[in-house]
Order: structure tokens, then sequence, then C-alpha cells
């Protein structure tokens, strides 16, 4: 395997890739690869490596991840959290990853189906409260079993929820959530790896 | 990191609490109503008192991690639901892991960083909320690892036989520090099914993430999602897995659910009723099974009560 080379090295990309604090342990990482062995998701598509993705994020590889499908395939079941012998929470690098992804319109297609349920969560105040014909199937169940016909949500806590969204900028967010600029994802970390293909 | 990670249940809750603030779970209470009911029932055959609130709303966790919604927004969310429970002086247990997941993650970032907490608090203040850290969040099974004496004792229909494959799922492990078990190699789960008179299997997958979490049900599916679960279940099935338990309804959508598409896929049919742990208890406990909701299951649970021995016309199902 070609050693790995940073020509467009982007200093303290990682510090840019943290860009809500949460992972400030990054640096510590000390390339144990646990994480790779403990993923559920790298056992399926060896091309997906978290180790590798720390390691560009260090060392200023900006382009890698962010164009690639492999960031899109993470569970976020943090296995590589729990045996990280440094803490290191990559879920947590993972949720900021796509954020730069998708602001610069790659993978916006794995976020696009979640906008409609977002959209939908701020007027019911939960998450996948389905349509007419689900919502009659839930109010029968939960008759049947002597509960309220509908989960007890109270009109104020919707209207809050609502306007939480609206003063935190989520709404606008979610509004200007579109794939008319998408670009192109492809597996960029294949060179290498057995993938079993 | 100077935390404990694993401690004890009796250190978990040196006393056991006289009321509880159950937080309700958005899957937990449409997909799958009956696990809400069960912990409720259980609560009461074990007096102890569920207090909900119609104020309290999603929490905005899935939707965070599928990438829509900004941690701006779900840490006024976490706050404001906290808030509402401090308001009461009561803890918080999530019957989700999920919940108990995004939860403990945001409040433990509000907790661990004044800055975010303030811009927290300045949102929420503004419908007049204020959250200071106070109530500690828990999830259920904590609480049924903490009776297990007492549910032992009010067991009815003990599980004889039963096979139970456990399903830990991935955000209460996760959490790390201040749980139960440890998350590489956890078995508090099965020492309850043991309590309840059944035997738990230790198949090979158990471990494996439901594969649902953050989207991936809806994006990759075929790709990585059904493959996925088909080596879960294969692995439960070669063990003799007659039934599977979970502690959070959005596995048991992802395990329940995906079952008749695998059997379309793959030809093989699984046939594993996955249930909530606490719906299981409730059986155990002699909770009708009406109260239980199995009617929302897509794998049905026929041969698991032909097999106890519950007669489901009697109890009216």
């Amino acid at each position: 395997m070609p050693r790995e080379k940073y020509r467009d090295k982007v200093e303290g990309l990682f510090k840019k890739a943290d860009m809500y604090n949460l992972v400030e342990n990054l640096e510590t990482c000390l390339a144990c690869g646990k994480c790779v062995g403990n993923c559920p998701v790298a056992s399926l598509n060896p091309s997906y490596n978290p180790r590798q993705i720390i390691s560009d994020v260090l060392n200023g590889e900006a382009q890698r991840w962010l164009q690639s499908e492999e960031i899109w395939r993470c569970f976020w079941c943090a296995g590589c959290y729990t045996v990280c012998p440094n803490d290191i929470h990559f879920p947590l690098l993972m949720m900021q990853l796509r954020y730069l992804a998708a602001e610069n319109n790659y993978g916006v297609k794995y976020i696009m189906p979640f906008k409609r349920f977002a959209l939908r969560a701020i007027e019911d105040g939960l998450t996948f409260a389905p349509g007419e014909k689900g919502r009659q199937k839930i109010m029968r169940y939960r008759s049947n079993i002597g509960a309220a016909p509908w989960p007890e949500i109270s009109e104020k806590a919707i209207a809050e929820y609502k306007e939480l969204s609206d003063l935190t900028g989520a709404t606008e967010h979610l509004q200007n959530i579109t794939d008319e600029d998408e670009k192109p994802v492809e597996f960029k970390y294949l060179e290498g790896r057995i993938t079993g293909e | 990191m100077n935390e404990a990670r694993v401690i004890k249940p009796e250190q978990l809750f040196p006393a056991v609490p006289e009321s509880i603030f159950l937080f309700r779970s958005c899957t937990g209470s449409m997909e799958y109503p009956g696990t809400e009911n069960a912990i409720k029932e259980i609560m009461a055959k074990l007096g102890i008192e569920v207090v909900m609130d119609p104020d309290q709303t999603c929490c905005s966790g899935y939707l965070l991690t599928c990438s829509v919604y900004k941690p701006e927004f779900s840490l006024a969310v976490t706050a404001r639901n906290l808030a509402i429970v401090e308001q009461k002086k009561l803890d918080t247990y999530m019957f989700c892991n999920g919940c108990y997941g995004y939860n403990r993650e945001l409040a433990h970032i509000m907790n661990h960083n004044p800055a975010y907490m303030k811009m927290a608090n300045n949102v929420i203040a503004r419908q007049g909320y204020k959250y200071e850290g106070k109530t500690k969040i828990y999830h259920v099974q904590e609480l049924w690892y903490r009776l297990i004496d007492e549910i032992a004792a009010r067991v009815v229909v003990p599980l004889t036989g039963l096979r139970v494959g456990i399903h830990y799922g991935c955000h209460y492990l996760a959490a790390q520090y201040n749980i139960l078990d440890d998350g590489g190699y956890p078995t508090f789960h099965e020492e309850i099914i043991e309590a309840l008179g059944g035997v738990p299997v230790f198949y090979k997958e158990r471990q494996l993430c439901c594969g649902y979490a953050v989207g991936r049900g809806f994006t990759h599916r075929e790709e990585t999602v059904q493959p996925h679960l088909y080596k879960k279940f294969r692995s439960a099935k070669a063990a003799g897995v007659e039934i599977m338990t979970t502690v959070c309804p959005g596995c048991n959508v992802a395990l329940d659910r995906e079952q008749p598409n695998l059997a379309r896929r793959y030809g093989v049919e699984f046939n594993i009723p996955i249930i909530d742990l606490s719906q299981l208890i409730g059986i155990a406990m002699g909770v009708p099974l009406k109260k239980l909701g199995f009617e929302a299951n897509s794998v049905p649970l026929d041969g698991v009560l032909d097999k106890l021995g519950i007669d489901r016309r009697e109890q009216g199902e």
C-alpha cells in the first residue's frame, strides 16, 4: 500500500472539523485500531475505517473523507468509543464531519429523507408521527391497551418545541437543506483494502 | 475520566425511589405503546409512582444524528425537558436507549461546558424555564436490575425453558461511565432473565447493533443494514433463540419490522419475536396480555405464549 501523502494539507483542520468542541482529545489517538476491529460497519464495508478517517482529519487531509461515501455508512453505534483506550468520542466527530460534507454539497441525498421527517416533527413535537392512516393504527393499538388514543403531548409542548426550533435557527437550517447543487460521493478509501468483492 | 465506569445497582440507587419521572419516547409511545404500558403496570406492582408530563417533547436526538438538526436546537430541547423534570424534583427515567444516550450526552455537554449551558438557558428562559443540571438520568432497566429480587419474588408465570436472546442496544453501554455493566461484555440482562426463570442464550452476534441507527435503515438498507441484520439473526437462530428482548423501541422497530424483509431477500424465516425487556417482565409478573400490546408486533408471539401455557383468548387478546 502506498504511503499516505497529504499534498493539500490544511493546518489545524481538526480544530475546524470539531466546530462544537466535542472531541477535544482527538489528538490523543494512538492509532491502535481497536475502533476498526469493533466496528460492525467496517466488517461489512472494509473501506470504512474510523482510524484512517481520524488520521486524515489530524493530518489535514480535507478532501478525501469530505467527498467519501464511507462517512455516510457509520451507524453511530459507538462501538469505537466503547473500546477506545483514550475515550475519543468518534461518533461526535462523525456528526460534525457530516455537517461539513453537507455544507459542501456532498452526501445531501443521505440527509434529504430526514428533512421531511424533521419538518413534520417540529409540527408534532414527536419524531416519526405518521400520516393519517398510520395515525389510525396507532390510535387503535393504544386504545386497545387502555391508553389515551394519542401520546399525551400538550399543545403548549408542541408550540414551544416549534418555537425553540425557530429561535435556535433549526427551522431556517432545515428549510435551506437542498440537493440542488448535490455533488457525487464515492468510495474514497478502497485503495489497499481487502473488500471481499 | 475519573468517574467509575461500572457501578453496582446499590451504588446507583442507594434508596429505591418512591416516584419517578418517566420520559415519553416517541417511538415507544407510537410504534410499540405496550412498552410504556408494561413499565407502568410493573411499577404499580412494585409500588413506585410513575409521573409523566404532557409538556415534555421529543428528545430530538434521533434527528440530530440524522444530520438534519443542529446541536443548538437539541441542547435547548434537552434543557427544556430536563427543566420540566427538575421543577418536579424528580429523577428522569428513560425507556429508550436513544432518549437515554442523547439526553445523557447533551446534559453532560451542558454540565461540563458553561458556554453551552448558558446558550441553552438563554433560549429556554424566554419560555420561563431554567435547567440547572440537578435531575439524574437513568434507564428503566437499571431499576429492574436494582429490584431484581423483588421482581423474582413476584413472578407468577415463570419463563421455564424459554430461550431468550438479549439485545442490549448500543446507546446505553456507550454511555460508558456510571452504568451497570461493562460495555465490552455486559451480562446484567441475562441475570434478569434467569431471575424470571428463563434461559438466557449467549449467541455470537449478541452485541451487534440494530443497524437502524442514524437513519441508515432509510438510506443504506440494502447495502449495509440487511446483511448486518441477517448476520445477527443467523447467529441467534443457530443458538436456538426463541424470543429476543430489547430495551429500546428503536431497536425493536429495526429488529421486528425488518424480519419480513429479510425473509423475502434471503429466503430464510427467522420468526424471532422481538419485545421489550419490560414486556417480558410484565408477562412473567402476570400483567394481562392485553395491556402489553403485542398486537403492534410484526413477528407474532404465538409460539412463545403457547410454550408458556398462556391462553390468549382467556386474557382477552
